[in-house]
């Protein structure tokens, strides 16, 4: 599903490595956590898989494709397939819960009928079928990060990126978005989730790739943050 | 897909119009100054070469024969002049037809002269050119045919016709450039600062799988609306000022200034004037986006 060969990332000349010689295989269907302090190389990982970026040197692959070699008017085709969800959510605040949701499927060439038939029913799975019509601006921390998750999963993605999805959430809040993350990794998305959240990834027992200064440091199945580092 | 897709993005050029709404009317109205400018100043070329070619149809020159020359001289030198591939017409004026016209001209004036004993006007063969500006070198090559006495064309004045007309459309092709460069700036910079209020949503946008087509439909939609209002009104202002010049020069009787027919030079602006302003509205547009959408 996701493959790094040697990755390395080097933000600019004379710069340090963002991410040096880094390799691993996730496979279809995994939840896997990506780990380190600010700037160990979390983000520039997850911008290289969307190819935000390109990696200096190596081969990541999604889907079995280079995306560094991928031309730039296929990236949309390969953005369809994952699902985005942000620290900072990315909402369109002046619009309604259920606008944000349909602009994600309405952009990627949905039909009007199945927006209207899809909508409803991801706004089902992430508890906010009574807030379907309420202003972004109106909403918690954590509904709006929900909100963010149904517009990433409207698309029935293969796979969900979250950077930092719980970074600006109280932790009993986070621990909701977790399991909602974990709900989706259940039906087969493949969920990847960059945190540096102790606590979440010690209590879910996932796959951990702990990165440090732009290394792979540690890569543990069912794995807590502190036995990693 | 395509009956949402298109449902979208026209709700999104609209709401992108009413969300900077001020920023468009500005925008707008400058383009439209622009236009009204540039057709401004197109009516006021296209009738000033109107004027201009119907002078230069009047150009002629006259070739004077020798009074020496005999009957067969004068008939070779008309088929000379009439044989060469650059002359359109040749009318042959003896010396009694021009006796004629000048008693004309002058009326009375030549009242008792004997034109027929003494006559010292010159018999000619009245040429006109294919090309009216042909006129000057052509006189200098029958100026030397054997049998020419002299060769008139308005020497000087038709210099000057043609050196005016050719400044008038050089600077009206350097100031139109100008216009239509000015209004590309305009939209652009427009479309710029609306694609800056949106760049959240382009950035969402792209995070979903957007495709840049998908993205720019919207603003250029924007910019053609723009540019098409931007000319319409313009049409509009030029078809009541044309409309009342004509009139004017009509109830003044001043029929010495030629003007173009009001529907011949409204189409011929419209034809311009639209296209332009839509094309730049999109020109404008595709300018302003192109680093926005390198996400």
């Amino acid at each position: 599903m996701v493959e790094a060969k040697n990755l390395c990332m080097k933000y600019g000349k004379g710069k340090q490595l963002a991410l040096e010689n880094v390799n691993f295989f996730i496979d279809r269907g995994e939840f896997a956590f990506f780990v380190g302090s600010s700037g160990a190389g979390k983000s520039t990982l997850l911008k290289l898989i969307i190819r935000e970026i390109k990696p200096t040197e190596g081969v990541i692959k999604v889907f079995n494709r280079d995306v560094g070699r991928l031309p730039r008017h296929r990236l949309p085709y390969l953005r369809r397939n994952i699902g985005m969800v942000f620290q900072d959510f990315r909402l369109m605040e002046e619009r309604s819960v259920y606008d944000n949701v349909a602009f994600a499927m309405i952009v990627t060439g949905s039909s009007r009928r199945e927006v209207k038939r899809r909508v409803p029913h991801v706004l089902n799975l992430v508890g906010l079928q009574d807030k379907a019509k309420a202003k972004i601006t109106d909403l918690s921390g954590g509904e709006q990060q929900r909100v963010g998750l149904a517009r990433a999963i409207a698309n029935r993605p293969a796979m969900i990126i979250a950077d930092e999805p719980t970074g600006n959430l109280d932790p009993g809040t986070a621990l909701d978005i977790m399991n909602l993350l974990r709900s989706i990794n259940l039906r087969g998305t493949t969920v990847l989730v960059a945190t540096h959240n102790r606590d979440i990834v010690d209590r879910f027992r996932k796959r951990v790739l702990y990165l440090e200064n732009g290394k792979l440091v540690g890569d543990e199945q069912k794995g807590i943050y502190t036995n990693v580092h | 897909m395509f009956i949402s897709g298109f449902i979208y993005i026209l709700g999104e050029t609209l709401k992108g119009l009413y969300r900077n709404r001020w920023m468009c009317i500005t925008s707008t109205g400058v383009v439209m100054v622009t236009l009204l400018m540039l057709g401004l100043f197109m009516l006021v070329n296209l009738n000033v070469r109107h004027i201009t070619e119907a002078v230069k149809e009047q150009v002629e020159m006259v070739v004077y024969i020798n009074e020496e020359a005999d009957r067969a001289a004068v008939e070779e030198l008309g088929r000379k002049i009439l044989g060469h591939r650059e002359v359109a017409r040749v009318e042959y004026v003896s010396s009694e037809e021009h006796m004629g016209r000048l008693q004309q001209q002058l009326g009375g004036m030549l009242e008792g002269y004997d034109s027929a004993l003494d006559n010292p006007l010159l018999a000619s063969f009245e040429v006109r050119t294919e090309d009216p500006e042909a006129v000057v070198r052509l006189a200098d090559e029958f100026e030397a045919y054997p049998g020419v006495a002299a060769v008139f064309y308005g020497q000087g004045y038709v210099e000057n016709l043609f050196e005016v007309t050719r400044v008038v459309q050089v600077i009206g092709l350097a100031l139109m450039v100008g216009l239509a460069v000015t209004a590309v700036f305009l939209i652009s910079h427009t479309i710029k600062l609306t694609v800056m209020m949106r760049k959240r949503e382009i950035t969402i946008m792209k995070y979903v799988g957007a495709t840049n087509w998908f993205i720019r439909w919207p603003f250029l939609l924007e910019g053609l609306l723009m540019g098409l209002v931007g000319a319409a009104l313009p049409l509009g202002i030029l078809n009541y000022l044309y409309g009342s010049s004509i009139e004017w020069v009509d109830v003044n009787e001043l029929m010495f200034i030629n003007l173009l027919p009001l529907q011949t030079v409204m189409a011929e602006l419209a034809i311009y004037l639209v296209p332009l302003g839509t094309g730049l509205g999109i020109l404008g547009s595709m300018l302003s986006m192109g680093r926005f959408l390198r996400v």
